[in-house]
């Protein structure tokens, strides 16, 4: 069954979707990492393994547990068909080819066991979103799964289309950007009178960003 | 990210977005020309080009809310997006429309109104919770679910309702066959004997659009701010306070109890 779908001999995890909520991983024999507690269903052999901070290693653990991006994932391996979902979330695959996916580990579904992980210092714009000031980068050549509420859009940035994001709606973005956090805090918001927009994050360069057509709580949703 | 058409998501740049179109069934693009739009805080996900959003108090905007914007005390919720480019919108994942207004009226339930353009004026509707927009444009409204249309006349479920467009009469229905006499008192009351919760209804008679959607979950109400304290205004001070506010009630009288019950 894996073979009709990875094709070749290339011994690579096929992500796909069934429906826009469920993800269904094919298998040979590889291993992909997933969200704690994220499989609903699988078909064949697998075996599931905690992986403590994430697998990166102790210095990793360490880095999650001072950074607050803690994620709890598993390993998956075996042969068949496994399929994950959480809360009903919609979930959006990325194909990655050597560039680098920047996403909040909240966020995070799975991805091929062959990608690294890390985490990554984001400034002030973790900070306004409410989820801390870093966040997890994802490197290498494979398929990750981020989870959305509510199907992500996903909106291109080139150096004529600077993008600018509502950091609750954020949840993603790769390729090769520079963001800048935009404060639009006047003596207004002060007043009662803010444009309800006072934060946002400006992205310049060239790749993809993420944003869902929902919001987080956000400090910025009251000013 | 494989950029071949058919293979992966779509990503969208400032070319290809609609414009005053959804992207898709929770997602709305709003395309600015040097224009305005008044939007509901926070509904703005992310914009190409330059915008600005200020509140409503803001100066320079003063023309502008004075014709289009009628319901001064819950203007703290409304800002206006003004520049040029392009502007997503989305609620809570909601499903999101727009609708098309040509010299007409529509009144919407007041949390699932998103956006509207200047053109177009909002006012409190007289049914509290309740907005109307008046005039020519466009508005975009979210909703649980998509929206159905429906012809007067037509009896619909108090949560269901999201909105109507020209019809003249809203208003309560009961089954009174049901709910009337001494048993139909206790079954409304208690639920025994078997109360099916569709008792109530509202009821739209004339000619006109009824705006529905398609669950039963009501989308959190956003303030429309208090209306004048005066008698005769719904839910505006003495005197519109409902049936308590007639003859007092002597002792021993139990008013509309009273006369559910048959008594």
């Amino acid at each position: 069954m894996a073979a009709a779908f990875g094709g070749y001999l290339r011994c690579v995890a096929m992500f796909r979707l069934q429906g826009s909520k469920v993800l269904a991983v094919d298998m040979t024999g590889d291993a992909v990492k997933a969200k704690n507690g994220s499989m609903v269903a699988y078909d064949g052999q697998m075996a599931f393994k905690k992986m403590s901070g994430g697998g990166e290693g102790i210095r990793g653990m360490v880095t999650r547990r001072l950074t607050g991006e803690q994620m709890t994932l598993m390993e998956v391996k075996g042969h068949g068909t496994c399929w994950f979902a959480d809360r009903a979330s919609e979930i959006n695959l990325v194909n990655l080819q050597g560039d680098k996916l920047f996403v909040e580990s909240s966020n995070l579904l799975a991805t091929d066991a062959g990608l690294r992980t890390g985490t990554s210092f984001t400034g002030l714009r973790g900070a306004s979103q409410g989820n801390g000031l870093f966040t997890t980068t994802i490197e290498g050549h494979g398929q990750a799964a981020i989870m959305s509420d509510g199907p992500a859009v996903i909106l291109r940035v080139s150096s004529q289309y600077p993008l600018t994001v509502d950091p609750g709606a954020y949840i993603a973005h790769q390729g090769n950007l520079r963001q800048s956090f935009q404060s639009g805090v006047t003596f207004r918001t002060f007043m009662g009178e803010g444009g309800g927009e006072a934060f946002q994050i400006r992205f310049e360069g060239d790749g993809l960003v993420y944003v869902q057509p929902s919001e987080r709580n956000t400090i910025a949703g009251e000013v | 990210m494989s950029d071949h058409p058919g293979s992966g998501p779509v990503t969208h740049d400032p070319m290809t977005l609609p414009s005053d179109d959804n992207v898709n069934n929770y997602t709305f693009c709003v395309e600015l020309k040097g224009s305005e739009w008044f939007l509901q805080k926070g509904k703005m996900i992310a914009y190409y080009g330059s915008m600005e959003f200020n509140g409503i108090g803001h100066g320079r905007l003063d023309r502008l809310v004075r014709t289009s914007f009628h319901s001064p005390l819950h203007a703290g919720d409304w800002v206006v997006a003004s520049g040029s480019g392009k502007m997503l919108l989305a609620d809570r994942a909601f499903d999101v429309n727009s609708y098309d207004l040509d010299e007409g009226n529509l009144t919407i339930r007041s949390g699932n109104l998103l956006a509207f353009q200047p053109s177009l004026a909002l006012k409190q509707s007289i049914v509290p919770g309740f907005l109307t927009l008046i005039g020519t444009g466009k508005f975009v409204a979210a909703s649980n679910g998509p929206v159905v249309f429906m012809e007067p006349p037509i009896r619909v479920d108090p949560q269901a309702l999201v909105g109507w467009a020209d019809c003249p009469s809203p208003c309560h229905h009961y089954d009174h066959g049901y709910m009337t006499g001494v048993m139909g008192g206790l079954r409304a009351l208690t639920g025994i004997g078997g109360a099916s919760g569709e008792e109530h209804q509202f009821e739209f008679v004339g000619a006109g659009t009824v705006l529905l959607q398609s669950s039963e979950t009501l989308m959190a109400e956003e303030a429309t701010g208090a209306v004048p304290q005066q008698a005769g205004v719904p839910g505006g001070g003495p005197g519109g306070h409902g049936p308590q506010s007639g003859t007092p009630r002597l002792p021993g009288q139990l008013g509309d109890l009273q006369r559910r019950f048959g008594l």
